[in-house]
Parts: structure tokens; C-alpha cells; sequence
């Protein structure tokens, strides 16, 4: 039970810090995009 | 070496938020100020949602719930989750294909008439206004408790800011800061959860933070079901479900998607999202019961918890999370509440040129800015003042919205009856109680959303047989 409930914990945290770097990833994307645009 | 790392972190946080605003340029027509040029991809419109949501409340007011109450907040959070879903199932493809639609007025305006465009306005600023005063006083305690700074000066440090990149930059520099602070929190508060369980060492009885964790979960989630009535948990769910549904600032990321698919995906990411979110907050919590004496007062878990796992450069680290999260729902609020006024409060009225418009709107988001500042003080509790406003927007506006995009031929009186008494009696319940009868059960001001919303729905209903009666009469 206890460590069933610590791997649920871990995966969400795991889950959330993904969701970031995908973010991360999208913004870099974004702003480097509209560099090569002006150029 | 820890403090120059400490003022390091806190001025590579500020370099890097001035970097990312001023690539975002300064908008140079309306259209860009209010919806991005409807052009947002599924990355940016969940990042810029999820940052939108996740204020202080979701972050230091969970971790205090799971500290006090274990697992019973996380299914009040789950109600939050759903709503989310649901909106991105149902409402908003719908929202995002209705033409010429820059705010929820707009919407409202289209289906029902130009008073009901004009209402909606008035709610949706002055709503906007009251939901940032709270964050107003949110980064003002962040700042002050960080840097011993007089309240009053961290509130305009916080609320100035914010209001420089959000009147120049308009929607698209709101949500492209809001990626950035989304990134910096979604990362580091998780990685805080895994530290604490992986490196905090062993409690008093000589287990690890993990091992006890079950047995933490279990004892405080027992406590919080016994000192929670059933009607405060039934209260704290309504307005958790309905609170916040496509308050301005979500239903212009809603509108400003670049296609209906984006919209829908997006909501539904940051509903899937928030899920998880919470699970981490209330487990920080939990973890928090093992490590920090049992009396610590709610709001200062998250900060004691830090303090007492992690060397000085991870407070600094918690300063530009905690300053991050309430700069991106403050930046949010501030340009929906600038951008309802300008479309639903003087558009009706005045034929604005694009530049006439654009300089309203900027103008707006000051006025509201110092509101907001000028409001904070009056503000005792972030969370108190969050339900307060969820208790006004879900009568004052989903009645009337819901109904009209989903049924055929929406009446206007029924439209304006519906906006007029729910706002009406969820002033008035709050008087009441606030005032009169004194009421200090902290959550217990949520129960008032159900009243509201049923005298809502109500007013909806003898408002439309009342104008489909007037109709038949008059012809």
C-alpha cells in the first residue's frame, strides 16, 4: 500500500515536470521561429 | 556562497522574464492586444491556461490543505478538473467559432442583445478587478515575508510589473511570460516533492518522509473528513466546479486558439493538468506533516517545509516559483479585465479606430492595475477573497452564457434577468453573512454559490416565458 502510494505520488510529479519542459520546449520554438522569420 | 548563489538565482529569474516580455514585443493593434491575432498553438494555450489557474491558492493554499486535511482536498480539486474537461468538451469550440468575438460580452452580445453585451461587460471587469486585488495581495506577502519590505511597497513592486509588460505586450506577451513562469514552477515545485521524499532524511520515529507517508495521508485525511461538514464540502465543491468557469481571462485564451481543435485540446490538458498538479501540492503537504511541528499555520507550509529541507538557494528558488505564480494569473486578469471594458463597455457606445482602441485598452490595464493595488489592502484572506468572487461570477454569468450558447433562440430578457439577480443575491448573501451575521467559518463563505445560482437559473427561466408571453401580446 505505502509504496504503491509513493510510485502514484512520483509518477504525477514526473507528469507535471513533463508538462513543463513541453512548454519550455514550445516557447523556445516559438520565439526562435519568429527569429528566423526577420531574418 | 549561499546568498550570492541566492541573489544569482533571484536576478537570473528577473533577466530572463525581461528577456522573454521584450521578445514579445509591444502590440500594435487591437486585435494583437485582446486575442493574439487568434493565432495561440496547443503548447502555448494549456501552458498560459495552466499558469492562468495555478495561483497562490493552488500552490501554497493546497499545500496547507493536505498539511491539515490529508486527501479531502484533492477531491474538492478534482471537481476543478473536471470543470475544465467539461468546458473544453462542450463550451469551448463553441466560443472559439462564434465571428467578430473578442470577450465573453462579445459572446453574450451576440446571442442575446446589447444590454446583455453591456452587463456582461460590467461583471466581467469588475470581477477581473476583485480577482486582482487578491493576487495583488498574494505577491505582496510574497515579497514581504522574502524581503521585509512595507506591504504596501511589495504590493506596487509586484502589481507595477506586471502592469508594464501586460500594457505594452497585450495578450501575447501575457501568455508567452505566463509559458515562462509555467515552466519555472511546474519543474521546480514537483522536483521540492521529490527531494523532500528521496533526501529529507528521517522523521522524529526514525522513519523515512516515504515510509511514512501512507500513514500521514490516512490520519490527516481522517481528520479532515471529521471537522468538515457535509454542507461545506457540498459548498466548496460547487464552487470549485463552477467558480471558475471561463472567468475573462480563460475565455480569451479560449478565443484567441488558432483553431476550435486547439481550444478544445487545450482546456482539456490543463483540466488532465490539474489533476495532477493538486496530487503534488497535497502530497508536499502530507510529506510537510513528518518534517515541520504540527501547529505551523497553513499558509506557511510550503515556506517552512523549504526552510527546513533545503540549503538557503532553494528559498531563493521558492521566491521566483511563488512570485511566478501570481505574476502570470496577475498579468491574465489585468489584460481580460482591460480588454472586456474597452469591448463591452465603450465599443457598444463609441466607434473606436484600431489605435483609439488599442490605447483604451492600455489605459485600462493601468486603471485596473492601480484598483487592484489600491483593493489589496482591503483583501484579509487569499482564500476567502478567491471564493468571494467565484460566488459572484458562477450566478452573475454561467446561467446566462451556458444556456444561450447552447439552446436556439436565447431571449434577452431572460438573459439579463438571469446576470441582474444571480450577481444581485450573491452580493447581498455576502453582506449578510460578512457583515451582519459576522460569519468566520474561513471556507464556509463558498455555501453561498448554490442559492445564488438556483435564484439565477430561476430569473432565467420566468425571463424567458415572460418575454416569449410579451412577444405573443404584442403582435
Amino acid at each position: 500500500m505505502n509504496s504503491l502510494v509513493v510510485a502514484f505520488v512520483v509518477i504525477a510529479a514526473l507528469f507535471v515536470i513533463a508538462s513543463g519542459i513541453w512548454v519550455a520546449a514550445a516557447l523556445i520554438a516559438v520565439t526562435s521561429r519568429r527569429r528566423a522569420a526577420r531574418k | 556562497m549561499d546568498t550570492v548563489l541566492s541573489v544569482g538565482i533571484v536576478f537570473a529569474y528577473g533577466a530572463l522574464l525581461t528577456l522573454v516580455a521584450v521578445r514579445a514585443r509591444a502590440a500594435r493593434e487591437f486585435e494583437e492586444f485582446s486575442l493574439a491575432r487568434r493565432a495561440l498553438p496547443l503548447a502555448l494555450v494549456f501552458g498560459s491556461l495552466a499558469a492562468t489557474f495555478v495561483g497562490p491558492v493552488f500552490t501554497i493554499g493546497f499545500v496547507g490543505r493536505g498539511f491539515r486535511s490529508g486527501f479531502l482536498f484533492l477531491g474538492i480539486g478534482l471537481a476543478y478538473a473536471i470543470q475544465n474537461i467539461v468546458v473544453g468538451l462542450l463550451i469551448a469550440p463553441r466560443l472559439r467559432s462564434l465571428k467578430n468575438c473578442h470577450t465573453l460580452g462579445d459572446a453574450i452580445g451576440q446571442k442575446y442583445d446589447r444590454k446583455c453585451h453591456v452587463v456582461a461587460g460590467i461583471i466581467s471587469v469588475g470581477l477581473c478587478a476583485g480577482f486582482a486585488a487578491v493576487m495583488a495581495k498574494a505577491g505582496g506577502d510574497v515579497l514581504h515575508d522574502f524581503f521585509g519590505l512595507p506591504h504596501w511597497s511589495s504590493v506596487f513592486i509586484v502589481v507595477a510589473v506586471t502592469a508594464l509588460y501586460t500594457t505594452f505586450g497585450g495578450l501575447r506577451a501575457s501568455v508567452i511570460t505566463d509559458a515562462f513562469q509555467f515552466t519555472a514552477f511546474a519543474i521546480l515545485l514537483p522536483l521540492a516533492l521529490l527531494f523532500v521524499m528521496v533526501f529529507s532524511g528521517h522523521t522524529s520515529d526514525g522513519q523515512g518522509v516515504a515510509a511514512a507517508f501512507a500513514q500521514q495521508a490516512s490520519a490527516a485525511t481522517a481528520h479532515g473528513l471529521s471537522s468538515t461538514s457535509t454542507l461545506e464540502i457540498v459548498g466548496l465543491v460547487a464552487a470549485f466546479l463552477l467558480g471558475e468557469t471561463l472567468i475573462p481571462p480563460y475565455a480569451n485564451r479560449a478565443l484567441a486558439s488558432a483553431t476550435t481543435q486547439v481550444s478544445r485540446n487545450g482546456f482539456i490538458l490543463a483540466g488532465v493538468f490539474s489533476a495532477f498538479w493538486f496530487m503534488v501540492m497535497i502530497s508536499l503537504g502530507i510529506a510537510a506533516r513528518s518534517i515541520i511541528p504540527a501547529d505551523t499555520g497553513e499558509d506557511l507550509v510550503l515556506l517552512n517545509l523549504v526552510k527546513s529541507t533545503m540549503p538557503a538557494s532553494g528559498y531563493a528558488l521558492l521566491l521566483v516559483v511563488l512570485v511566478s505564480v501570481v505574476m502570470s494569473s496577475l498579468d491574465s486578469l489585468l489584460n481580460a479585465g482591460a480588454v472586456a471594458f474597452t469591448e463591452d463597455i465603450i465599443k457598444p457606445f463609441v466607434e473606436l479606430a484600431n489605435g483609439a482602441a488599442l490605447n483604451i485598452g492600455r489605459a485600462a490595464t493601468i486603471a485596473i492595475a492601480l484598483i487592484a493595488a489600491a483593493g489589496a489592502v482591503a483583501v484579509d484572506s487569499i482564500i476567502d477573497g478567491l471564493l468571494i468572487c467565484y460566488a459572484i461570477w458562477a450566478p452573475a454569468i454561467l446561467p446566462a452564457l451556458m444556456i444561450g450558447l447552447w439552446i436556439k433562440r436565447p431571449r434577452p430578457l431572460a438573459g439579463i434577468l438571469s446576470m441582474g439577480v444571480g450577481s444581485m443575491v450573491a452580493v447581498t448573501l455576502w453582506v449578510i453573512f460578512k457583515f451582519i451575521i459576522d460569519w468566520k467559518a474561513e471556507t464556509g463563505i463558498s455555501r453561498i454559490i448554490i442559492p445564488a445560482l438556483a435564484a439565477a437559473l430561476f430569473a432565467y427561466l420566468v425571463g424567458h416565458w415572460l418575454d416569449a408571453w410579451l412577444r405573443s401580446e404584442s403582435r
